[in-house]
Formats: C-alpha cells, sequence, structure tokens
C-alpha cells in the first residue's frame, strides 16, 4: 500500500506543474486549435497567419510598449479536451484573450466559459451562426464568416439564376444542415418559385458518394446545393470528377473555390463547381492583397489560405484595439473594438458592434482550370459586400432574445 | 419519397453495383481482421492504423514514381508490403510473447500499438491532408443503365472476388493455410504434431497486415488520405467479422456484402438515415444468431 | 490489503481531497474534479467487466445518457437541481436494463459488440437530433444552483457525490451480492449448477455499473456546465476500460489509479506536446508486457481467476 501511496503522490506532484506566465510584461495571447488530424491544414494558416502580422507589430515596438506572445493548445477536434485547455490557459496561463477553434461545440463551449470568466474570445474559422447569433455576448468576437452569412450570400447569387429544381445533399452534422438550409430558406425568400425535390444526408467522412450521385442524377433536378464540410470537400469533389457529376448538374458548395480544397487535386479538379469564399490569394488583385500574398509566401513558402487571413486580422484587431483603449484592460479591450474598421488584404474591415461579427466580403464563383496554376482557380468572381448578406441587428437582437 | 417506385427502378441496380464496389474494401480488410481474430485470437485494434498506413504508403510510392498508371500498380503491391513488414515487427517484438494472455490485454496492448502508429504517421507524413488522383486509365464512368459508375467503382468489382479465390486458395489448398486453420481450431494440438506454431502465427498476422495495407491502397484514390482514417473503418470491420462468424472468410464476405448493400440500398429507401442501416442489420443478425451467421473458429 | 499501510492511508487522502481547493490554484481544482468524476466512472465500469466478467464495451454510453439526462432536464425542464441530478442517472440504470436484456443472451466479445452497436446507435440519435439535444454542438451553458457552480463549489459536490457511491459500490462489492456475480465471472456453469439465477445476477449488475455510470455523467455536467455526443462514443468507452486495465480490473482501487494517470497524463502532456499518443500507447505497452495486472495489480495479491484453457 505504502507504493501505492507514492505513486499517487508521485501525480499530485505532476500537479504542481510550473505556472508559466510573467503577467503583464507581454500581451499573452491563448490558442486553443485543433493540431492534430484533417484540420490542421486550415489552422496552421491561422497560426501563421497571425504570426506573421505579430511579428511584423512587435517588430514595431509592439503595442503599448508590449510585445504580443502567445501559446497553443491542441483540442484535438474534441470539445472536452477544448474545453479543459482553454480552462488551462484562462485559469493557469493566465492569458489576456483567448482564441480559436476550428470546431464549432468547442467553440461555443469556450464561448460561455469566457462569458463565466469574463475574458474575451476571439473565434476563428468556426461557422456556427450560434456563436455571434442566438449565443452571442458581449466576450464573443467571430473573425469570420458563419453559415448563415454564407447561406445569405450564395442565395442572392443563386436568386438571379434560372434553376428551379433544387436537391440538397450534404454531411450530417449540424454544419451541414446549417449551411444547406440556410441557403435554401434565404433562396426561398428571394425566389418563390424554388423547389426542393429531395434530401440526401450520408455520415460525416463518408469516402464514397457513387450512391448517392447516382440517386440524385435519377431525380433529374436542375441545382445541387452540397453542403459538405472542411473534410469533405475533396472527397466529393473527387467523387464528382470521377462520375462526371459536375458537367451533369451543376452544384454549389461553400468553400467550393477556396485554395485548401482546389490545392490538393492538382489539375483534375472538377470545373464548373460553384462555390463562396471569404478569401482568395488571386482576387481581389488589389496592391493590399499582393503584398498580403508576397509577405505570406516569403514567411512560409506557401500560397495564403482564408485562414491565413483570419489569424492575420485577428492580430491586428488586437492590436489596435488595445491601441485604442489605452491600457491592458480587458472592459476597455472590447470597448475599443467594437465598431472597429481596418483595412485588410480584402478591403475594410468592421467589427460590428451590436453583434461583435466581422464584415467581410463574399466570393462567388465556379472553378475552372488555370493556365498559370497547376490547380483550378475561381472565374467569374462575384464580391457580395458584407453589409449586404449579414443578417441585421435588428434580426440578431431577435434571436438572442428567444 | 416514393419508396416503392425508388426500389424497382434502374438506380436500384446502378445502386446495387455501387455497393458492392464498397463491399470489396471491405471485405478485403475484415478478412485481415477475421484471420487475426481466427487465428491468432486478438481482437487488432490497430488494423485500422495498417490500413491508414496503407493509404499514406501508396501515396508515397505513387509520388516518388511520378504518378501514372505503372506507379499505381506497383504501389498497389508495395504498400501492402510495407505494412506487411509493420505487422511483422509488431508480431514477432511483441505479440509472440504475450499470446498466453487474456483477450482483453491483447485487445489493450493492439489499442495501445494504435496510437502510437497513429502518431508515427503524423510524424512520418505530417498532417496535412494527401491526394492521389486516379490513374488516367481509370478516370471517368461507365453508363450502366443510364447511370454513372466510375471505372475505379468496376475495377474494385473485379478486383474484390478475385482476391477472395486468391485467399480460399491460400488457405484451403496450402499446406500452410491448413496448418494455420488447424492452429487455429487447436493450437496446441498443431504444436504437438511438431510444427513451429510460432511462424504460423507470424505468417497469419502478416497476412492480416497485408490485407489491411491493401485496403488502405485501394482506396486511396477514392478519398482525402488523412490522420483519423484509422477510425473510420475500425467500427465497420470489427462488426463485419463478428456478424459473419470468427476467423471464417466466407463469413467476412458476407458480412461485407451485407454492410455494403444495406447501406446503399438504404439511402434508395429512406435518405436520410441510410447510414443506420447497417447497424440495425448488425443488431437483427446477432440477435437472431449471436455466434455469427457462419461457423467460427472460437 | 496490507493492514500497517492502510490506516495511514486512510487518514492521508480523506484530508488531501479536502484541503485541496484551498491549497491549489483554480485550474488544478478543476481537473481534480475530472479525475474524481472519471475514477467513478471507471469504478462503475469496473463492477461490469472486473466483477461480472461481462465485456462491458460501450460503457460510455451510459454516462453521456446521464450526463445528457440531466442537462436536458436542467435546461429545458422546470424541474430543480436535484430532480435532475437524479433523473440523469435513472435514465442510464433505465438503458442498461434495456440494453442489457438485449445483449444478456451473448457472452464474450459477442456481447461487448452488440453493446457498441446499440450504443451506436443511441449515440446517432442524440447526434442527429437537433431541435432537442443540440446535436454535434452540444448543449452549453447549463444553469447550476449557485453553491455548485463555482469551482470550488462544483469540486466539492463531486467529491462528495463520488466518496459516496464509490463507498456504495465498495459495500456491494463486498456483499453476498458480490460474492456471487464473482462466482459467476469465475466459472457461470459451476454458479447456475447451484441454483445461482446468473442472468438475473448478471442484469442486476449491469443496471447498478450503468446507474453509476450515468451519477458519473451527472457531475461532468456540474464540473462544464456543458455536454457533448462524444461523451457517448464509443473510443471513450474503450479509453474507460483502459482504465480499468491500466490500474487493475482486479482490484477495487484499480481503476482510480487507472482513472487518475489517463486524466492527469492527458491534461498535462497534451499542455506540453501534441504527441500524447505516442506517450500513452507506449505507456500502456509497458503496462501490459511487464505488470499484467495493471499498475495496482502489482501491490494487491492476485485473486484474478484462472482461464479455462481453450475456451
Amino acid at each position: 500500500m505504502k507504493k501505492a501511496v507514492s505513486i499517487l503522490a508521485v501525480a499530485v506532484t505532476m500537479f504542481w506543474g510550473t505556472g508559466s506566465g510573467i503577467a503583464g510584461e507581454t500581451i499573452k495571447v491563448g490558442f486553443v486549435d485543433t493540431y492534430t488530424g484533417p484540420a490542421t491544414t486550415f489552422t496552421n494558416d491561422v497560426l501563421d497567419g497571425f504570426k506573421m502580422a505579430a511579428e511584423k507589430i512587435n517588430e514595431k515596438g509592439g503595442v503599448l510598449g508590449k510585445k504580443i506572445t502567445y501559446v497553443t493548445r491542441d483540442d484535438k477536434f474534441k470539445p472536452d479536451i477544448g474545453l479543459t485547455m482553454a480552462k488551462e490557459l484562462v485559469l493557469k496561463e493566465n492569458v489576456d484573450l483567448l482564441v480559436g477553434t476550428i470546431n464549432s461545440a468547442t467553440a461555443l463551449a469556450v464561448s460561455d466559459l469566457c462569458k463565466k470568466e469574463k475574458i474575451p474570445f476571439l473565434v476563428t474559422f468556426s461557422k456556427s451562426d450560434k456563436i455571434t447569433g442566438s449565443m452571442g455576448h458581449r466576450y464573443v468576437f467571430s473573425m469570420n464568416e458563419n453559415t448563415e452569412m454564407a447561406g445569405r450570400a450564395t442565395a442572392k447569387a443563386l436568386a438571379k439564376k434560372p434553376y428551379v429544381k433544387y436537391w440538397i445533399a450534404g454531411d450530417d452534422y449540424e454544419y451541414g444542415h446549417a449551411i444547406a438550409n440556410g441557403v435554401f430558406d434565404h433562396l426561398k425568400t428571394l425566389n418563390p418559385k424554388v423547389q426542393l425535390l429531395g434530401q440526401s444526408w450520408w455520415k460525416v467522412g463518408e469516402t464514397d458518394f457513387t450512391p448517392y450521385i447516382t440517386q440524385i442524377l435519377a431525380a433529374k433536378p436542375d441545382f445541387v446545393i452540397v453542403a459538405t464540410g472542411g473534410g469533405g470537400m475533396v472527397n466529393f469533389q473527387k467523387a464528382a470528377q470521377s462520375t462526371g457529376f459536375n458537367k451533369k448538374v451543376p452544384f454549389y458548395q461553400h468553400t467550393a473555390i477556396e485554395l485548401s480544397t482546389l490545392s490538393p487535386q492538382g489539375p483534375n479538379a472538377p470545373e464548373g463547381v460553384y462555390g463562396t469564399a471569404n478569401y482568395l490569394f488571386y482576387f481581389p488583385a488589389t496592391k493590399e492583397n499582393k503584398a498580403f500574398v508576397e509577405e505570406f509566401r516569403k514567411a512560409y513558402n506557401r500560397y495564403p489560405k482564408s485562414g491565413a487571413l483570419y489569424g492575420y486580422m485577428t492580430a491586428r484587431f488586437i492590436a489596435k484595439s488595445y491601441e485604442k483603449a489605452g491600457k491592458i484592460d480587458k472592459e476597455k479591450f472590447i470597448d475599443a473594438m467594437e465598431g472597429m474598421t481596418l483595412d485588410s488584404p480584402v478591403g475594410k474591415m468592421e467589427m460590428r458592434a451590436c453583434d461583435h461579427q466581422v464584415t467581410l466580403p463574399m466570393f462567388f464563383g465556379v472553378t475552372k482550370k488555370s493556365a498559370q496554376y497547376d490547380f483550378l482557380t475561381a472565374t467569374d468572381v462575384v464580391s457580395v459586400p458584407g453589409k449586404d448578406y449579414m443578417p441585421s441587428c435588428a434580426e440578431i437582437a431577435k434571436t438572442r432574445a428567444k | 419519397m416514393d419508396f416503392a417506385s425508388n426500389l424497382f427502378s434502374a438506380g436500384t441496380l446502378s445502386q446495387i453495383l455501387v455497393g458492392l464496389s464498397r463491399t470489396t474494401i471491405l471485405f478485403i480488410v475484415s478478412s485481415g481482421m477475421s484471420l487475426i481474430l481466427g487465428v491468432l485470437r486478438i481482437p487488432n485494434v490497430a488494423h485500422g492504423s495498417l490500413y491508414m498506413i496503407g493509404a499514406f504508403a501508396a501515396w508515397s510510392v505513387i509520388q516518388f514514381l511520378g504518378g501514372g498508371l505503372f506507379a499505381f500498380l506497383a504501389a498497389m503491391i508495395v504498400a501492402p508490403m510495407i505494412v506487411a513488414a509493420v505487422g511483422f515487427v509488431l508480431e514477432r517484438g511483441f505479440f509472440s510473447y504475450l499470446y498466453e494472455r487474456e483477450h482483453l490485454m491483447l485487445l489493450l496492448l493492439t489499442f495501445s500499438f494504435a496510437l502510437i502508429l497513429g502518431d508515427l504517421v503524423k510524424i512520418v507524413w505530417g498532417p496535412e491532408y494527401r491526394s492521389v488522383t486516379v490513374p488516367a486509365f481509370f478516370q471517368g464512368s461507365a453508363e450502366i443503365f443510364g447511370l454513372p459508375l466510375p471505372w475505379y467503382n468496376l475495377f474494385l468489382l473485379l478486383i474484390g472476388p478475385c482476391i477472395a479465390v486468391f485467399l480460399w486458395l491460400v488457405i484451403n489448398r496450402t499446406n500452410l493455410g491448413k496448418i494455420a486453420r488447424a492452429a487455429a481450431v487447436d493450437g496446441e494440438m498443431v504444436g504437438a504434431v511438431g510444427i513451429n506454431t510460432g511462424w504460423i502465427f507470424a505468417f497469419t498476422f502478416v497476412l492480416g497486415s497485408f490485407l489491411a495495407g491493401l485496403g488502405g491502397a485501394l482506396i486511396a484514390p477514392m478519398v482525402n488520405i488523412s490522420l483519423g482514417m484509422d477510425h473510420s473503418l475500425i467500427m465497420e470491420t470489427f462488426l463485419i467479422v463478428i456478424i459473419g462468424g470468427l476467423g471464417n472468410m466466407w463469413g467476412a464476405l458476407l458480412g461485407s456484402l451485407i454492410f455494403g448493400l444495406t447501406q446503399s440500398l438504404g439511402i434508395l429507401v429512406w435518405p436520410q438515415f441510410g447510414i443506420a442501416f447497417p447497424y440495425l442489420a448488425v443488431v437483427a443478425v446477432l440477435v437472431v444468431r449471436p455466434r455469427g451467421l457462419l461457423s467460427s473458429t472460437w | 490489503m496490507r493492514r500497517s499501510a492502510a490506516p495511514f492511508l486512510l487518514l492521508l487522502l480523506p484530508v488531501a481531497l479536502l484541503a485541496l481547493p484551498q491549497v491549489l490554484p483554480r485550474f488544478h481544482t478543476y481537473v481534480a474534479a475530472i479525475v474524481l468524476l472519471t475514477a467513478l466512472l471507471a469504478t462503475s465500469l469496473n463492477l461490469a467487466i472486473g466483477y461480472t466478467g461481462l465485456y462491458q464495451f460501450g460503457h460510455a454510453v451510459f454516462y453521456g445518457v446521464g450526463a445528457y439526462g440531466t442537462a436536458l432536464t436542467l435546461t429545458r425542464s422546470g424541474m430543480p437541481a436535484p430532480v435532475a441530478f437524479l433523473v440523469g442517472p435513472l435514465a442510464a440504470a433505465a438503458l442498461s436494463l434495456v440494453m442489457g436484456l438485449i445483449c444478456i443472451r451473448l457472452s464474450k466479445l459477442y456481447f461487448g459488440m452488440l453493446q457498441i452497436s446499440l450504443g451506436s446507435l443511441v449515440w446517432a440519435v442524440v447526434y442527429r437530433w437537433y431541435s432537442f439535444t443540440g446535436g454535434d454542438d452540444g448543449i452549453h451553458g447549463i444553469p447550476l444552483p449557485d453553491a455548485i457552480a463555482s469551482p470550488k463549489g462544483s469540486y466539492y459536490w463531486t467529491l462528495a457525490v463520488t466518496a459516496l457511491c464509490v463507498f456504495a459500490m465498495y459495500r456491494i462489492v463486498r456483499s453476498p451480492f458480490g460474492k456471487v456475480i464473482q462466482g459467476i465471472r469465475d466459472n457461470p456453469v459451476r454458479a447456475e449448477a447451484i441454483g445461482v439465477d446468473v442472468k438475473m445476477h448478471q442484469l442486476a449488475s449491469l443496471v447498478i455499473a450503468g446507474f453509476f455510470g450515468g451519477v458519473a455523467g451527472s457531475l461532468f455536467v456540474v464540473v462544464e456546465s456543458s455536454v457533448f455526443p462524444d461523451m457517448m462514443f464509443w473510443t471513450f468507452s474503450l479509453e474507460v476500460l483502459i482504465m480499468c486495465l491500466l490500474g487493475g480490473m482486479y482490484t477495487f482501487f484499480g481503476p482510480l489509479v487507472g482513472a487518475s494517470v489517463i486524466v492527469l497524463l492527458r491534461v498535462f502532456a497534451s499542455v506540453h506536446t501534441q504527441y500524447w499518443g505516442i506517450i500513452l500507447g507506449t505507456i500502456l505497452t509497458l503496462v501490459i508486457i511487464f505488470l499484467p495486472d495493471g499498475v495496482l495489480g502489482v501491490f494487491v495479491r492476485r485473486s484474478r481467476p484462472r482461464e479455462v484453457p481453450g475456451a
């Protein structure tokens, strides 16, 4: 028994882990995100974009004389681990604010924690509209689009098209349903003639779409809304390519035109696929965007994807907000960030005060082979400005009141 | 949804063919697991990791050889061999010393290996997605009853029975196979007759690993090759083996057929819940025939 | 247990546990609460697997149902907290009974696999029923009575409930019922022969295990004020199983030790490295090879059954 006690004693001493964090000398940013598994292709960009901006800011003397530092914790795409890691960052590492995560369930749980602990949380990549919508509050901010926004932007673009008979398909989880409903419900209000012929839902991580594709083709819709999540994008496009689905029926996926979806497939990605994205490194071909791309390529030897934009702007919003606040104070930081507008590689981005949702343009385009790159790019790109597709402050207030 | 008209349309036949091509991968992977479970009594949770290594290894081989049909075919042979080698190391290095332990401990051991192998894959290949394109020879699809069936799915449809026949030959017609089957039923007797059961067990585990790797290599062109692949197949594989009968090749085939077809046809009947059908089938089978559909070697 | 050390342990541990939140930082108090409820969960599993010999591969579903039962009662019905804390475990026990009735006819591996299949169906329902259970987002911001909402409050509540339940299970295991189920584990044929209703006892054991698993789930709600569908996924069942095996399946406190090690390892290793899979896998491999009866099994005299050869 004495030996058992000593084992427990060892376990207890593990408890007294060194609590790092020399509070006050730096601005400490805590990242909780998924750095294991398929999601890393997105989250690495967020971190790299952040690092790029933060390093530049630090070189110029930092914020209020303090350098921006960061620590990362891997949530392994599991909400319970994410919540534990967030608690570790807040309660033990004493971070000034939290940034993360790509998993919406984790983001919501951490958001709730931050509400209780009164510490700001900047959400990167999670796309649940509940984050700034029905479950939004003073301490949470979203640095990217959500499913409601993507749905509205797409509905606007599709309403102008002649398609009437729609089919909905996608990954059977919250994100899939939210995107599909977001697009179709708004489409119906804009164009009452559209009809829904049917729906197909497959498990997240499905690899063989042929049975679903054949079923959809048999129903002969005019257009298909395909609501796949990050991992399913490439899988579905591969299946579309090999069955010729994209040539038989036009379809849409959110992020279909993003680099993360098109680049792994090289020149074999399907053409004619409609998609939306928040960032394209080649559009708009403005000075700011080109400079951003150049800087990113020099630092990391690859083209930036959407995550890089989110991470980059997160760092800049953090820096400017502290500057405006004048001191390292969480409440003043929040007040300062509300309503702040910054220049970005995609134009002006505003942090809306009523719901803490960042406004950014949405790009709607079609995939096409490119002469310049060995992956496909988007053509016929239409840029939908943020205010045209975001829910109004009144609508947000209504969802939060419920 | 009009169930009846859906069931009897041309779409049904197309769905059946698709379900069968999915059966191939399931069968290849589960036959490997069935072998290991039936002969060695090891519930191999690491089987999924071996499958994943097969996919990544195939990617590496194709990258190395520059793509194209030759590279693809080479990968189909080399990748499973790499996985077989990993299996050999695991068996000779660890399992061979631990056969007398309880099943639960062996299961725990394979789980530990699954954890280790999962991280090793991350270390060797990194966290980013990999993608293997279907070789030009197989690109595009055939029109079956007006609906597309990718050539690659057809390829899988044909390969499946070939592998099944090959396995049957190995297990029933070669001496090695016969001894392995005997060892599955009564290892002590086989040892008593003077045969070195150690090498039999090693051979079985290596063959099982080869099959897992082959499954991974074959599915590589169809999916995102990513960390987490190991989890996607392991549950289905276990269930197939259980309902088919432990250690029974035909059982693995039958189980895979049930899984593949219930899912592809389930989508026709009830699109939203198609994914639940295979699990319902499993529950039904186990309630009616608890030991599995065909005889097991246990 | 060696008697000389027992009084020493009996005094030291409760004092340490009670004093913990006063001495350690908030984060450690939170981790301690997680360790306690996970230890309860592991001990409840061991009732089924170590003491009754059933291959309980799907235990996480009872944990999840307990948690969701409590969470849904707290967020959707107007009922007070004490009711919620009963609804969860009772729902888990009820589910355990139903699943037990279906699975009990099977033995060993088949029992385990059927349980996993049924558990997966439950998981699938929770995962898809977005409007009721929150789907894969889970439920967050669950309201709790003020006294137990704070880190210290939730810790003390968890400590009290865990201690009570572990004590209860200890008494059960030492009771005549406990002896009977161990007899069934060692030799079901003989037990049947002397007139024991094997199935009834196994079912009872399952229901008790499910109930206490559900209690652990309700404690999770108190500590985290959130629930997630992953709580009932089969990979978590396997993790809990490993806690039992690691600590020693044939001792009462083994699962407790196993749970503590795994939770602490997970939290503190994840903080420092992203390769915790290799670390855990290596530790497990070493334990299996060199400590076949688990960590605690080294210290406690072996009372495990010998497996009948060829079975």
